[in-house]
C-alpha cells in the first residue's frame, strides 16, 4: 500500500519539524538539588532556576538593576516603600496570570514557607500591598539599600500560585514559573528538561529544549564537551582553559565573577586569637603566585570581599605583596604550627600546598587536613579549626558580601570575629540608599576588618564557561548564571 | 532442597537486623549537619533549626532508629532529604538501571574470562598463558576510574563512535540504551573478567590431574571432549563462588563507574546521597544492597547444588 500524498507531505514536515528542533545540553557541576525559588539554597539551583521563572527586576551585564516582570518601580517615603507596576498580560506556564496578586503570594511564600532558604534576605519586609491588578507595593521595616538587588535572584522569581498551592512541598519537582523556558522532567543524576516557552512575553527563545546534565568530575564534564555529548558546560576547570582556546571547535567565556576565596581564621582560640600570628600568615601570601600557578590566571588577587568591576570596588586597593620580613618580625622568634582545614580536591590539594610552602618560607609550620565539604561547614560553623581555606560564590549588592561575614553572630562569620564600631559601620551601610555613600562607609568597615584579619581575602575567581562554536547570545552576566533566553546553536 | 532454602532465608533475618542496625549506627557517625549541608552558602542558624525539625533530626538517635525500622517494617523507606521524593520510588527508578549494566558487565567478564581461562589451562606455561596471566593481572590493578577514562578517551573523543556519557531506559531505545551502557559494562565487567580467568585457569589445571580425568583419558576420549565434558563442569563450580562473591562487588564497582560515564544508577544516587548526607537514601541504598548480596549468595548456594549433584542440603 502507497501512502497518500498528504500523509507523506504530513510526514516530512514533521521530519523537518524535528530536524530544526534545536536542543542545547548544558554540563553543570552539581545535580541541582532543590527547584523551587524558596527551599533552593545551592548556586547551582539558580541555573535551572532563572531559565523558568521571572523575577521582578534583573541584572544586566554591567550590574545595573534592570525591568523583569515589574516594568518600573518607585522608591518613596525615604526608602521605605517600594511600588513595582508589573508587565501587562503575562501569564504563567500553566495559563494562571500573573498579576499583583500573585507577586503578592510567591513574595508572601517566600517569607513564611516553612525551610525558605529566603527568610533571612526579605527579613526587611514589612508589608506586601496589592494596589491593583498591575501594581503591587512593598514596605520595609527600615531603610535596606540592598532590597532591590535581592529581588534579582530568588527572593524575586515570581510562581504560579495555583501549581503551587496544588503542589505544596512537592513544588520543587514541578516548577510552574513564567520564564522563557518551562520545566519538562527531571530524572535525579541525570538530566533536568526544559522546553521554550513560546508565548514568553519577550519573545520565544531561538533554541526549544534546554537540557541540564550533572557532571561533577571536572574531567567528565569536558570530556563530555569535547565529544559533543553536551554543548555548554560550566564551570571549566582552569587547567583545561588554553586546551579548549586552542581547539578551533571550542570557545570559552571567562569573565569577571562577584566571589571571593582566602582562608578563615578562628579568633577565638589558640593560636589565632592573637593578632600578630594572623598578621604573620597573612604577610607570606604572595597572591600573584597563587593566581598563575594554580589557576593559570583565572582569578584576580584579591585585598577585600568585593570584586573589581563591582559597584563599591575600590579602584585604589593595593594587593599586598609577599612580605617574609613582617611576618618573622610579627612572629618575634615564636614558633608557629596550625593545621590547615580544606576539602580534597586537585584545586584545593595543590592551593593548600602552595599556601603551606608559602607559610613555611617565614618558618610558620602549617599541618594540611583534608575533610569532604560537609564536615568543613560542621566545623567552620563549631569553631572546631586553626585556619580553613572557604570563600564565597558572591552576590550583586555589596552586602551580601560582608555583612554575614564580619558582623558579630553573623550566620556566615566562621571566625567568631567580633567588633563593635564594624558592626555599627555594617548596619549602617545597609540603611544607606546612595551606593556612594555605602561604598564610602564600606570602605571604613573594611580598613578595620583588614586591620584585624579574622579572614584574608588572596582571589576573586572568573565564570568559566565553555562551549561549542557557533553558540551565540549567551551574555556574561557576573553573577555567573547562564542565561539562555537568546542563546542560539548554528 | 526446599526446606534448606526455607531455612537459609530464615537465617538471614537476624543478621538483616544487625545491619539495620550497622547502617543506622554508621550514618549517625557520618560528621557533618544534613540540614546545615542542604542549606550550604544560605544557612542562618535559625533556618537550620527549623530544617533540622522538620527533618525530625532534633529527636534522639534511638528514637529516631525505632521509627525508621518501624517504616521499613511496613517496607517504607521515608523520603529523601533533597527533594522530598520517596526513597522507594527512588531506589525502583535507579536499581534496573545499575542491574543491567551488572548484568550486561557479567554477560562481558564471562565472554571473556570463559575463553581465556580454558586456553590458558589447556595451554600452560606455553606463551598464550604467559600473555594471558599478564593481561588478567593488568585488568585486577588498572583502577576502573582510569580504565574508564581511556576509554571515553579512546572512543569517544578520539574515535567519537560512542557518546562519552547519557542514559536511555532500555524500553524506550534499546539500541542506544546498548551503545550507552557498553563503555561502563566493559569497564566494569574487566576486572571481573580478569579475576574469573585466573579462577577457571587454577581450577582447570586442579581438575585435569583428577583420577576421573585420567580414566577418561585412558578409554581414548579426546583431548577438548574431556575438557569440556569432564573437566569444565567440575572446574565450575569454585568459578561459581567467586561469579557470586564478584556480582556483590558489582554494585560497590558500579559506584566509580556510574560516576564517570554518568549513568543515573544505585551507585550514583548512594555517592551523591553521601555527599549531600541524605540520611534516608542512604540508609535505604545501603538496605537495598544488603538485601541483594543476601540474596546472591543465597542463589550461589542453590546453584552449587544444580551444577554438583555431591552437594545436597538436608
Amino acid at each position: 500500500m502507497r501512502p497518500a500524498p498528504r500523509t507523506l507531505a504530513l510526514f516530512t514536515l514533521l521530519a523537518l519539524g524535528a530536524a530544526s528542533a534545536q536542543t542545547v545540553t548544558v554540563g553543570l557541576d552539581a545535580d541541582p538539588p532543590r527547584l523551587d525559588p524558596a527551599l533552593s539554597s545551592a548556586f547551582v539551583d539558580r541555573q535551572v532556576l532563572n531559565q523558568i521563572f521571572d523575577k521582578l527586576v534583573d541584572l544586566d551585564q554591567n550590574l545595573k538593576i534592570v525591568p523583569g516582570i515589574a516594568r518600573s518601580w518607585k522608591v518613596t517615603n525615604g526608602g521605605l516603600t517600594y511600588t513595582f507596576t508589573l508587565r501587562p498580560g503575562v501569564r504563567f506556564h500553566d495559563g494562571t496570570p500573573l498579576d499583583a496578586a500573585a507577586v503578592k503570594y510567591s513574595l508572601d511564600r517566600n517569607m513564611t514557607l516553612e525551610g525558605s532558604a529566603r527568610k533571612n534576605e526579605l527579613s526587611s519586609v514589612k508589608e506586601v500591598k496589592v494596589i491593583n491588578p498591575q501594581t503591587v507595593q512593598v514596605t520595609l521595616k527600615q531603610p535596606y539599600g540592598p532590597f532591590l538587588a535581592t529581588l534579582t535572584d530568588r527572593a524575586g522569581m515570581i510562581v504560579s500560585p495555583t501549581a503551587a498551592q496544588k503542589a505544596g512541598a512537592d513544588f520543587q519537582n514541578g516548577p510552574v514559573g513564567s520564564g522563557p523556558f518551562q520545566f519538562v522532567s527531571r530524572r535525579r543524576q541525570d538530566n533536568v528538561t526544559l522546553q521554550a516557552n513560546k508565548g514568553y512575553w519577550d519573545g520565544a527563545p531561538k533554541i526549544d529544549r534546554l537540557v541540564y546534565r550533572p557532571f561533577p568530575d571536572g574531567d567528565v564534564r569536558l570530556a563530555n564537551l569535547l565529544s559533543g555529548a553536551v554543548q555548554v558546560i560550566t564551570p571549566i576547570d582552569p587547567k583545561d582553559i588554553s586546551r579548549l582556546e586552542q581547539n578551533p571547535k571550542f570557545e570559552v567565556l571567562n569573565y569577571p565573577g562577584l566571589g571571593f576565596q582566602g582562608i578563615w581564621f578562628n579568633v577565638t582560640r589558640a593560636p589565632f586569637n592573637n593578632k600578630a600570628n594572623r598578621q604573620a600568615v597573612a604577610a607570606t601570601i604572595d597572591r600573584d603566585a597563587v593566581a598563575k600557578v594554580v589557576f593559570y590566571n583565572t582569578v584576580k588577587p584579591a585585598a577585600g570581599p568585593f570584586a573589581p568591576g563591582t559597584p563599591v570596588y575600590n579602584k585604589n586597593t593595593r594587593i599586598p605583596a609577599p612580605d617574609l620580613n613582617a611576618a618573622r618580625q610579627r612572629l618575634g622568634g615564636r614558633p608557629l604550627t596550625f593545621t590547615l582545614l580544606t576539602t580534597p580536591g586537585t584545586v584545593t590539594t595543590q592551593l593548600a600546598q602552595l599556601y603551606q610552602a608559602m607559610f613555611a618560607q617565614a618558618g610558620i609550620n602549617a599541618r594540611i587536613q583534608q575533610v569532604e565539604f560537609g564536615t568543613l561547614l560542621d566545623r567552620a560553623d563549631k569553631q572546631d579549626y586553626d585556619a580553613l581555606i572557604l570563600g564565597w560564590s558572591g552576590r550583586p549588592d555589596p552586602d551580601g558580601n560582608i555583612y554575614d561575614f564580619f558582623v558579630t553572630d553573623g550566620s556566615n562569620n566562621q571566625a567568631g570575629y567580633s567588633n563593635k564600631t564594624v558592626d555599627g559601620l555594617l548596619a549602617k551601610a545597609r540603611a544607606q540608599n546612595s551606593m556612594n555613600a555605602r561604598s564610602a562607609t564600606y570602605n571604613v568597615a573594611l580598613n578595620q576588618v583588614n586591620s584585624d584579619l579574622p579572614y584574608v581575602w588572596v582571589y576573586h575567581p572568573n565564570n568559566l564557561v565553555g562551549m561549542v562554536k557557533g553558540m551565540s547570545g549567551l551574555k556574561p552576566v557576573p553573577d555567573g548564571i547562564v542565561r539562555f533566553k537568546d542563546a542560539d546553536l548554528k | 532442597m526446599l526446606q534448606f532454602a526455607i531455612r537459609r532465608l530464615l537465617s538471614t533475618l537476624p543478621t538483616l537486623l544487625v545491619v539495620t542496625v550497622l547502617v543506622f549506627g554508621m550514618v549517625q557517625l557520618l560528621p557533618g549537619d544534613p540540614a546545615r549541608l542542604l542549606l550550604g552558602e544560605e544557612a542562618t542558624p535559625a533556618a537550620v533549626a527549623e530544617l533540622r525539625r522538620s527533618l525530625g533530626l532534633d529527636r534522639p538517635v534511638p528514637e529516631q532508629y525505632f521509627r525508621w525500622l518501624g517504616d521499613v517494617a511496613r517496607l517504607d523507606l521515608g523520603a529523601s532529604v533533597k527533594d522530598n521524593t520517596s526513597v522507594g520510588g527512588l531506589i525502583a527508578d535507579k536499581l534496573p538501571t545499575t542491574l543491567q549494566l551488572a548484568v550486561f558487565a557479567m554477560l562481558i567478564s564471562l565472554l571473556i574470562s570463559l575463553p581465556a581461562g580454558i586456553l590458558s589451562a589447556m595451554r600452560q606455561n606455553s606463551w598464550v598463558d604467559r600473555l594471558l596471566t599478564l593481561l588478567a593481572l593488568s585488568g585486577i590493578s588498572l583502577p576502573s576510574f582510569f580504565l574508564g577514562i581511556l576509554l571515553i578517551y579512546l572512543f569517544s573523543i578520539r574515535l567519537a563512535w560512542i557518546p562519552a556519557s547519557g542514559y536511555v531506559p532500555f524500553l524506550e531505545d534499546p539500541g542506544r540504551n546498548l551503545l550507552l551502557l557498553l563503555l561502563p559494562a566493559v569497564t566494569l565487567g574487566v576486572p571481573t573478567a580478569a579475576v574469573l580467568t585466573r579462577y577457571l585457569r587454577s581450577s582447570m589445571l586442579e581438575v585435569m590431574t583428577q583420577d576421573y580425568v585420567r580414566t577418561a583419558h585412558a578409554k581414548g576420549v579426546t583431548g577438548g571432549r574431556v575438557m569440556f565434558k569432564h573437566g569444565l563442569r567440575n572446574a565450575l563450580i569454585p568459578v561459581i563462588t567467586a561469579f557470586g562473591l564478584q556480582l556483590g562487588g558489582l554494585l560497590g564497582g558500579a559506584v566509580i563507574t556510574e560516576q564517570i560515564f554518568s549513568v543515573p544508577g544505585f551507585g550514583r544516587l548512594l555517592v551523591d546521597a553521601v555527599f549531600t548526607r541524605d540520611l534516608p537514601v542512604i540508609q535505604g541504598v545501603v538496605l537495598v544492597s544488603a538485601v541483594a548480596v543476601f540474596l546472591v549468595s543465597f542463589l550461589v548456594d542453590l546453584a552449587y547444588a544444580a551444577v554438583d549433584p555431591r552437594i545436597r542440603y538436608h
